[in-house]
């Protein structure tokens, strides 16, 4: 059959040029590590200035709880300083993320218990360390409010309690689904499609095109080493990834199964869908400037890193034609869960259309002559 | 019999220029036909029409009597190609490279297998059939990509520049190869080449090309005779005026003169005898000879004859016109 004799070309090719494989799962694998480590869970060592102006007992306690949270999840680095104007240039100049200020009449206003405030000036350019600061503020606020409301127990203030529904998991574990999705999308960028924009930007095209192949067999044999090189790195990253953060695979053989199905049908789709829009392009620069692009639209909207639910309502609907949503749903579900086949049959039957609808329109829109 | 290629009119443009202009003529079953021209001539858009590798904007063409346009799966399967640029696989063997090819003509294992050793045998890459491509030399790659073209059997081979870039040596390689596959196997040979020499040695009939129009077609001999005169006299004169350009063409043997930039082209039957006549006559009018020099008439001449410039000149020309206002369109496989 000759569009095997396509893909043995290209096997043949990529076998003899390792590095881009071997590049191209290293690359997750550090993503993996360095966005794991990059935001563990929540912030710590936020650099604050403490301006006291007030003497009561009242500032004394505020300075006490936010030291806790200095000493306990170091939260906080708290300096002190006298001159409020000197703290406020020092925040704006960026050498700390944000100044709190208890203000003279603090403790007076809680004898009286007339709203006493704790001053607040936050670096919003950071706005992830802003929210972060005002938020562990805001807590340490309500137990000094606790301290002195605790006889009004309507005024508790409500706690919160997260449930875990399956076994802890960290946040750089949640990122191995992702990161496989990321290995194959990586794998699909520069076989497949791009193995042929490689060929005619060489001018070497030109002899196989005066040879009986056809357009099929061109797409499919380029599409089939694509998902080969592809599934095989895929597993490679998984293998890496679950070693890295010491993550057990739930499940059994199925899982095992299933797993192997859905990266075939991830890198089938993809080099599908990227072989539809590189079928006519005929220089590299072309494939660097769209493939970073899809990577973007694709990968960030995918729930890999964010969860899906907390999108804007049109990123949501983006998401349900996104086959990396559906992807990473599904690795979600063997590899955290260890779910079984109905929990991914819906993931499977999106790409199985997908595929089927991807491969027709890369076929029609290739274009076979010089 | 029906031709092993037929074109009838075809004419190719891209935006702006006319790569081929209304070309209209036939191969022979067995010949070796030769295509000369210089750069940007239209040779390589002519041969990617015959191959299907292009449309051609009019006319029509055919390979063993199929239309090439109607029916281009049915003519690859009959043609081998070996482009201009050098396209075999650098990062496979030669062996690879042929066997991999085979497999897109669905030539059965056992065929291929007897094809590559003969092919490999042939072009003399027998012991450096295991090596990868890359590290070849420009002449063993073409070798190669010669018995490339030639692993399925075709009935016809395109062969576009083929000895472009090679030293002497290697080219001569690559006339006796062609000239030995031919004898053995009858097969036609379609060549395109801007070598004079080239034209000259290997090709039965030669068409020349220039700015996509055929300007002479026949065999090399016919071509060199048609243009009569037998030897140039190549002078620069001094104090050479219009009349005395009068006198030299009124002398019964002169057959004609041709004017290029400082000198003349004398063409003469037979310049042992001619040139007494003609010092006498340039020393009777004072006439200086400064410059001279005596040859047989070549394609060269020919070429001269048909397009009046020199080959080299229409290269120079061709690249001036690169340099100039606007970059040419990238071109694929224009260069090697
Ligand atoms: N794809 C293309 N797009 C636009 N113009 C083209 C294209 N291919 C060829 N041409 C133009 O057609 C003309 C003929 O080009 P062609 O490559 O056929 O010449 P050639 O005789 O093969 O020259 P060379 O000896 O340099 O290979 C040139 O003027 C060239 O610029
Ligand atoms: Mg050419």
């Amino acid at each position: 059959m000759r569009a095997l004799a396509v893909s043995e070309r290209d096997l043949k090719r990529f076998m003899r040029n390792p590095f881009v494989i071997i590049a191209s799962i290293f690359m997750p694998l550090m993503y993996l590590v360095i966005m794991g480590n990059s935001f563990q869970g929540e912030l710590k060592h936020l650099p604050v200035l403490l301006v006291n102006q007030d003497s009561g007992p009242y500032s004394r306690r505020v300075v006490e709880l936010l030291q806790a949270l200095e000493d306990g999840p170091r939260t906080l680095e708290i300096t002190r300083e006298n001159d409020q104007k000197k703290a406020v240039d020092m925040v704006r100049d960026g050498f700390y993320k944000g100044v709190i200020i208890i203000p003279p009449d603090f403790s007076k206003n809680v004898v009286k218990n007339v709203e006493p405030q704790v001053g607040l000036l936050l670096d919003n350019t950071d706005s992830i360390s802003a929210g972060s600061i005002s938020g562990v503020v805001s807590r340490a606020m309500a137990y000094l409010k606790a301290d002195y409301l605790a006889v009004r127990p309507d005024r508790a203030t409500p706690q919160l309690r997260s449930i875990e529904l399956y076994k802890k998991i960290d946040y750089d574990a949640s990122l191995v689904p992702g990161i496989i999705v990321m290995a194959i999308f990586m794998g699909t960028t520069f076989t497949g499609a791009f193995s042929l924009v490689m060929d005619k930007f060489l001018g070497i095209h030109e002899s196989y095109l005066s040879t009986p192949l056809t357009r099929f067999d061109l797409v499919a044999g380029t599409i089939m080493s694509g998902v080969l090189i592809t599934t095989i790195m895929s597993i490679i990253v998984m293998i890496g990834g679950l070693m890295i953060t010491g993550i057990k695979l739930a499940g059994g053989i199925g899982t095992l199964v299933l797993l192997l199905v859905t990266m075939v049908l991830t890198a089938l789709g993809l080099l599908s869908m990227i072989f539809t829009v590189l079928g006519r392009a005929d220089h590299p620069r072309i494939v660097g400037v769209l493939v970073g692009f899809l990577n973007v639209i694709f990968y960030f909207p995918s729930g890999a890193v964010y969860p899906i639910e907390s999108l804007p309502n049109w990123l949501r609907a983006f998401a349900k034609v996104n086959p990396e949503a559906y992807a990473v749903h599904a690795f979600k579900e063997l590899i955290l869960k260890g779910s079984g086949f109905t929990a991914i049959r819906g993931d499977l039957m999106f790409f199985v259309a997908f595929i089927a609808f991807m491969l027709c329109l890369a076929t029609l829109t290739f274009k076979r002559t010089m | 019999m029906a031709y092993a290629a037929e074109v009838k009119n075809i004419v190719k443009k891209f935006q702006s220029v006319t790569a081929v202009n209304d070309v209209s003529f036939s191969v022979n079953e067995g010949e070796i036909f030769g295509f000369l021209g210089p750069n940007g001539a239209g040779k390589t858009t002519l041969i990617r029409i015959l191959t299907c590798l292009m449309k051609p904007t009019s006319g029509q063409a055919s390979i063993r009597g199929i239309d090439v346009v109607k029916h281009p799966s049915l003519v690859r399967r009959n043609i081998g190609v070996v482009s201009q640029a050098l396209t075999s696989d650098l990062d496979l063997t030669a062996y690879e490279n042929l066997n991999i090819y085979g497999k897109y003509f669905d030539v059965p294992k056992k065929e291929r297998k007897e094809s590559i050793d003969y092919l490999l045998g042939k072009v003399d890459l027998k012991d450096r059939a295991k090596d990868l491509v890359a590290t070849y030399s420009g002449g063993m790659r073409r070798r190669l990509e010669i018995a490339r073209g030639l692993i399925h059997k075709p009935y016809i081979l395109f062969l576009d520049e083929p000895t472009i870039g090679l030293d002497p040596q290697s080219r001569r390689v690559i006339w006796e190869l062609l000239q030995k596959i031919r004898k053995e196997t009858g097969l036609t040979i379609f060549i395109t080449t801007h070598y004079m020499d080239e034209a000259d040695v290997l090709c039965d009939r030669i068409g020349i090309i220039d700015y996509g129009k055929i300007v002479a077609l026949d065999s090399p001999a016919n071509l060199k005779r048609t243009i009569g005169g037998f030897d140039i006299i190549e002078v620069t004169l001094g104090n050479f005026g219009p009349e005395g350009m009068e006198k030299l063409k009124a002398m019964p043997f002169v057959k004609s003169v041709t004017e290029k930039d400082e000198s003349l082209r004398i063409y003469v039957e037979d310049a042992a005898k001619s040139m007494p006549v003609l010092f006498e006559e340039f020393k009777k009018t004072g006439v200086i000879i400064e410059y001279l020099a005596i040859h047989e008439q070549t394609l060269e001449d020919v070429f001269i004859h048909y397009t009046g410039k020199t080959i080299r000149e229409a290269e120079t020309q061709k690249v001036n016109f690169f340099i100039g206002a606007g970059a040419p369109r990238r071109m694929p496989g224009a260069r090697i």
